[in-house]
């Protein structure tokens, strides 16, 4: 049995796991076995409550035209919680259509502008006939140099109060122009990588369990989880 | 027939010819020639074949193979095209190269997705088959319903032709069509509620947006699906599988309608396969003692899989493309009750997909409960799979990315049976090693 326990939200998992999302909680639990810490995921979907405090985790994938319409609907209705989630440093990683949601709004397929629930400082727009396709590198002065995979049609321009994952090193990243990739605000991370991003980038999954283990676990010494040397996979 | 396109006939002929005598492998470049002299080559040799077109993402092949052995039973005339060649140029190729007939024959085609209503509008279907829609390569093709709504543009073209539907995709159930229907399922259990698991694909209610539940699920999102929100469920099946008795790697055993039958090739995807060339068959009007005798015929079905020595191995090379096609294998080859060792060659090539985040919806933490000795990973995208073993929990695994090295290291595996699941350019590359070798043809199916 693990010595530390913590609860993951899976945000409309059903839903939303359009490019093996799903593995970005293998690798929590990967790394979070080698901190001595288990991890539940339980998958919050349409009609379902999501409170906040009972949750340590989260992860919001990516999906289709079609699902994502509907959730932005759903979605309104757990925004207070999510928003509280997200400003009491509890880490959750949003992945393209996740990312999109969790700000103002995007574009759809057909031009219509679809409701995020704002909780971050970002819009997305669309773009005619074209997606960013193909691997990706970026820089964030933190982690480092991270790797992934983009295919993404939408153009996301991210707001004052947030901080880009990573300036682009070579492929797209969030809009083609500014050079950015992702975004960050408190313990959120916002992303358009596959690949999934956190077993390409064990780093990013590190510090997003060593946040959740101080936040449950005030009192205890991380040191030895702090020292956990991930090693490349990609 | 135009003089134009007798012209194309023989263009096509010779070159087919040509390259058949000196290549092993060409069968599409002489449809491409054919429809550059005259496009309506389709048209003029549609009037001597009723057509029935088979599509969908995974199943084509091995559909389409049987329901030709099914209809082969009544029809004399049976024309089909061969493995994988289901884009245009490898129909034309099909028809190009069929004998010229007295009467009508039947072709049986498999038809690529975003083929379908080219193919339509040039030749009338009797009927369709349609297999499963799940996600392929959505750098390809895009979402299931943009999937759907290409084969939908060739059905509706066709209003009268029969649609020989899985019943259990609820896809095929959301939009309302003039045609004829025929559902075909699985109706061998039954529980009060079932969920699918979180990363399974359409999952949405079509009629109200809400998460749908089952009463039997076989794999992905098929099954006896229902709407505990808004009562949207299941068609009334034409015909079930009413039974599934036993299942190996190269064998399942089970009852279609009640009548039993029996493949010699495993995979609960591939009873689905013969559900469907079923009930294509009862459509034609072929006995169900028919069926079964073209089911049990002494003759190895591979679809996308074959079978070949290598030295003291018996190793099984099944083409892998998508997550659910990927779990349905790693489903059948934990059916094998002998020890055996398990190679994954992970390419990212176009013709793979050049994303390799699909492998993380593979269920490979199963594979855990089965005692394999070796594992072995290689390809160009060698680390990426090794990194999903290893997430797995998976420890006992040789690395070879140097596919030339591969056939080696496969010789000195511990067991005598080995699984070798490998993306599309690397069962070329990997073929093309053994074949120099003279282990198998040249030349892919």
């Amino acid at each position: 049995m693990a010595q530390y326990h913590l609860q993951l939200a899976h945000l409309y998992g059903d839903l939303m796991n359009t490019y093996g999302d799903i593995g970005n909680i293998t690798a929590l639990k990967y790394y979070a076995k080698q901190m001595d810490t288990e991890i539940d995921a339980k998958v919050i979907s349409m009609g379902d409550d999501f409170i906040a405090n009972d949750f340590d985790l989260a992860l919001f994938g990516g999906g289709q035209d079609y699902e994502q319409m509907v959730i932005s609907k759903d979605i309104q209705g757990k925004r207070a919680e999510l928003v509280k989630f997200i400003e009491n440093d509890k880490p959750l990683i949003a992945i393209c259509g996740g990312y999109q949601l969790l700000g103002h709004y995007y574009i759809g397929a057909d031009g219509e502008k679809i409701p995020g629930i704002g909780a971050l400082d970002h819009y997305t727009l669309s773009q005619d006939h074209h997606r960013f396709i193909g691997d990706i590198v970026i820089e964030n002065p933190e982690l480092g140099k991270l790797h992934g995979f983009e295919n993404h049609n939408g153009r996301t321009f991210i707001g004052k109060s947030e901080r880009p994952l990573g300036t682009v090193l070579s492929g797209h990243g969030n809009n083609g122009e500014d050079k950015t990739e992702g975004a960050i605000y408190k313990s959120t991370y916002c992303s358009y990588f596959h690949g999934p991003i956190l077993t390409r980038n064990g780093e990013i999954a590190k510090k997003m369990l060593l946040t959740a283990l101080h936040n449950k676990y005030p009192n205890d010494d991380f040191s030895q989880q702090e020292s956990l040397e991930i090693k490349p996979t990609f | 027939m135009t003089v134009k396109s007798s012209f194309a006939t023989a263009v096509g002929k010779s070159s087919y010819w040509f390259l058949h005598t000196f290549f092993h492998g060409g069968s599409s470049l002489p449809g491409k020639l054919a429809l550059r002299i005259d496009p309506d080559v389709l048209t003029a040799f549609a009037k001597k074949y009723d057509l029935v077109i088979v599509t969908g993402t995974n199943g084509k092949t091995l559909t389409t193979a049987l329901s030709v052995r099914v209809a082969r039973q009544k029809f004399n005339h049976v024309l089909t095209n061969p493995t994988g060649s289901n884009m245009k140029q490898g129909i034309v190729t099909t028809f190009l190269t069929a004998p010229r007939l007295n009467k009508k024959g039947l072709a049986i085609l498999e038809v690529d997705e975003a083929n379908v209503a080219m193919v339509c509008s040039y030749i009338k279907p009797r009927a369709f088959i349609l297999t499963n829609i799940f996600r392929d390569q959505m750098d390809r093709y895009g979402e299931i319903y943009t999937t759907y709504k290409k084969i939908l543009k060739g059905i509706r073209m066709v209003p009268q032709a029969t649609i020989i539907a899985n019943g259990d995709e609820q896809l095929f159930n959301s939009v309302d069509l003039p045609n004829p229907v025929i559902y075909y399922g699985f109706d061998n259990g039954y529980q009060d509620d079932l969920r699918a698991p979180a990363n399974t694909d359409g999952l949405l209610c079509p009629k109200c947006q809400h998460i749908l539940h089952y009463h039997l699920r076989t794999y992905s999102n098929l099954g006896n699906y229902f709407c505990p929100h808004c009562g949207f469920h299941r068609p009334k099946l034409t015909h079930a599988v009413t039974a599934v008795n036993n299942q190996t790697p190269n064998s399942s055993d089970f009852a279609i309608d009640g009548h039993p039958a029996h493949i010699a090739i495993g995979g609960t995807y591939n009873i689905y396969n013969a559900l469907a060339a079923y009930s294509l068959g009862r459509f034609l009007g072929v006995q169900p003692a028919q069926i079964s005798r073209a089911f049990n015929a002494d003759e190895r079905v591979f679809g996308r899989q074959e079978e070949f020595q290598l030295g003291d191995k018996t190793v099984t090379l099944i083409l892998v493309k998508n997550p659910v096609g990927l779990n349905q294998v790693l489903d059948m080859i934990t059916t094998d009750k002998r020890p055996f060792s398990f190679v994954f060659l992970l390419n990212a090539n176009y013709a793979d997909g050049i994303d390799t985040s699909w492998i993380w919806d593979g269920n490979f933490e199963k594979l855990k409960d089965y005692q394999i000795p070796q594992f072995m990973t290689g390809g160009e995208r060698y680390r990426d799979i090794s990194t999903r073993l290893m997430m797995a929990g998976i420890d006992n695994v040789w690395h070879e990315k140097d596919l030339t090295k591969v056939i080696n290291k496969i010789k000195q595996l511990p067991t005598k049976q080995v699984y070798v699941l490998a993306t599309y350019t690397a069962v070329l590359q990997l073929r093309k090693e053994l074949a120099e070798k003279g282990v198998v043809k040249g030349g892919m199916d």
